[in-house]
């Protein structure tokens, strides 16, 4: 990984890094890569992906209203909001 | 005390749940071992008379007068969830979870909430923000992660249950580091709602105790169908507790061929050896069983957790809850910023591994191929058990370890779950039972079996708890 590539991760991730921080971030990632390369040698071309253990069907219910009203529960967990909206910073110039 | 004697002294009116909520909470406020993230006396003493004065509508349920600890991972109305990270340090949950509701309608009081591994990403607590747990056995020592706290917590007496989650290993290998007992159910058994998300293919909610019967009592109280989890599945009701007294008959177990050859200590080895004969003492048949690829297990859980971490963890913005970066002058910085302040330097890395993972170029070199090798293990698990009942391996390569011993070096720290790794990839229980004992330290061995085999395997504990004493040691 080069660091054109891990800026584009980074990127990619939303987080942040200074650019002399890179060599480390490269090394650390490089190394999970090293491990996780060995199953690069099992053929399993035969076998289709797993992506839930059970394969199970999902669980579905009625779309339905109710009474709860938790507007002021969730909008006091924003550091910043006011009476019926999260702030944010300026999105369109 | 254990479980069992503390809810029998409850239902004899020896001790009411207010006195044994004083208990613990005299002991969490004296917690030199850093268990809990955030205690709730007056919402527990409060709990505490209001199951003392309603006594009959709570004597028979499950956890009646029970002081319990929740892992800070599970939702609580009012109350905080930090999930080990700065995060979430004054996120004030607007629900309880599913498990916390259970546990508290089967008539347990939640005292306090015990410190883990940040995001449940961590072998030895070392990642949390609000610093490590020591192990009740030795304090230079981890006592493993994610579920560090929580299985510390029952450890050392401060209560006789707790709960946990396991995404790859982080309740049974806490469980076997602090010499407790610990499940990991089948996935889907225990409900996922309001259980903050790491890999949701994966995590899975189940109890820590002493010994197999606290955590069939506990698994009774957390197990439910729940229409707001999506993989949550409808079983027949089971009781656990109830299920430890049936005869299961002779079992076949799979027990693990050229064992020696798995990086395993000597010292682990030799308590898998003495408790194979103790299952060959209670009537069991052992059969080996060849599971070579079982390394290839962590390739895959290393791609697909990342994956589903950082999809997972893209909602911590700043914005609607969590940490916000002050001062931010537009959203690109505001998101940049907010998350590269708020998550620790070990969920950043798997949050990174994730996104290359599932970047185009790399999906089926990595993903898809991890996917296979999912698909690999499980096919493999599923012809074991078309000759044998349980499979029996230890649940750690060694013992506790130091602190900082293997942060250092992350690969040696991501194999610490080879062993515990293949059940959650298969979404198949598993209990973590104290198998030994060395240098006044615990070693445990694990029992996997079939998908909604717990009451297979909290039998076989208990049967296996009855011949032996392992589970009574205390630090």
């Amino acid at each position: 990984m080069d660091k054109i590539e891990l800026k584009n991760l980074l990127f990619l991730a939303r987080i942040n890094a200074k650019e002399e921080e890179y060599p480390e971030i490269i090394e650390k990632l490089e190394n999970t890569f090293e491990l996780i390369d060995e199953m690069q040698e099992l053929d399993l071309s035969d076998l289709k992906p797993l992506n839930n253990p059970l394969e199970l069907s999902n669980v579905s219910r009625e779309d339905k209203g109710n009474n709860r009203n938790n507007k002021k529960k969730f909008l006091d967990n924003s550091s910043e909001s006011d009476e019926d909206y999260f702030n944010v910073p300026k999105i369109i110039e | 005390m254990n479980f069992k004697e503390q809810r029998e002294n409850y239902r004899l009116k020896k001790i009411s749940a207010k006195e044994a909520v004083q208990e613990s909470l005299v002991k969490i406020k004296n917690d030199k071992l850093n268990i809990f993230i955030n205690h709730f006396e007056k919402q527990a003493l409060a709990n505490a008379e209001h199951i003392d004065n309603n006594f009959n509508d709570f004597k028979d349920k499950p956890l009646s007068g029970i002081p319990i600890a929740h892992k800070d991972i599970f939702c609580t109305e009012g109350l905080p969830t930090t999930c080990g990270s700065k995060m979430l340090e004054n996120f004030i949950a607007p629900y309880d979870s599913t498990v916390v509701k259970n546990c508290l309608d089967a008539g347990s009081i939640m005292v306090a909430k015990t410190n883990m591994d940040e995001f449940a990403m961590g072998s030895s607590n070392e990642t949390s923000y609000f610093g490590a747990v020591a192990n009740p056995w030795n304090h230079d020592l981890v006592p493993g992660g994610s579920s560090g706290g929580a299985a510390a917590c029952v450890s050392a007496n401060i209560t006789t249950i707790s709960t946990g989650t396991d995404t790859g290993g982080s309740i049974r290998q806490p469980a076997a580091l602090c010499g407790i007992t610990g499940l990991k159910p089948t996935y889907g058994l225990v409900s996922r709602w309001g259980m903050i998300a790491f890999c949701s293919s994966m995590d899975q909610a189940g109890p820590f105790a002493k010994d197999a019967f606290g955590c069939a009592a506990l698994l009774d109280a957390m197990a439910s169908f729940d229409e707001k989890d999506s993989t949550s599945t409808k079983r027949e009701d089971i009781n656990f507790e109830k299920s430890l007294s049936k005869d299961f008959g002779t079992l076949k177990i799979g027990v693990i061929k050229n064992i020696q050859k798995l990086g395993i200590s000597e010292d682990v080895i030799n308590a898998y050896e003495n408790s194979k004969t103790v299952l060959s003492g209670l009537g069991h048949k052992l059969v080996e069983v060849d599971f070579s690829e079982l390394s290839s297990g962590i390739c895959s859980y290393y791609v697909i957790a990342p994956a589903e971490c950082s999809s997972n963890l893209s909602r911590f913005d700043g914005v609607k809850y969590g940490y916000r970066s002050k001062g931010e002058k537009d959203i690109a910085n505001l998101y940049m910023n907010t998350r590269s302040d708020g998550f620790g330097a070990e969920v950043k890395k798997r949050i990174l591994i994730g996104t290359h993972v599932l970047s185009a170029g790399f999906y089926d070199a990595y993903y898809l191929q991890a996917q296979k090798v999912r698909r690999m293990i499980k096919v493999k698990f599923e012809n074991f058990f078309k000759d044998v009942d349980l499979i029996f391996m230890p649940t750690t390569l060694d013992q506790a370890f130091e602190k900082n011993r293997k942060s250092d070096d992350p690969n040696r720290m991501y194999k610490e779950d080879l062993l515990t790794i293949p059940a959650n990839l298969a979404g198949l229980p598993a209990i973590s039972f104290p198998n030994g004992f060395k240098n006044n330290l615990p070693i445990a061995g694990q029992l996997i079996g079939k998908y909604f085999g717990e009451d297979l395997l909290l039998n076989t504990t208990n049967k296996i708890q009855g011949v032996t004493d392992w589970h009574k040691m205390t630090p």
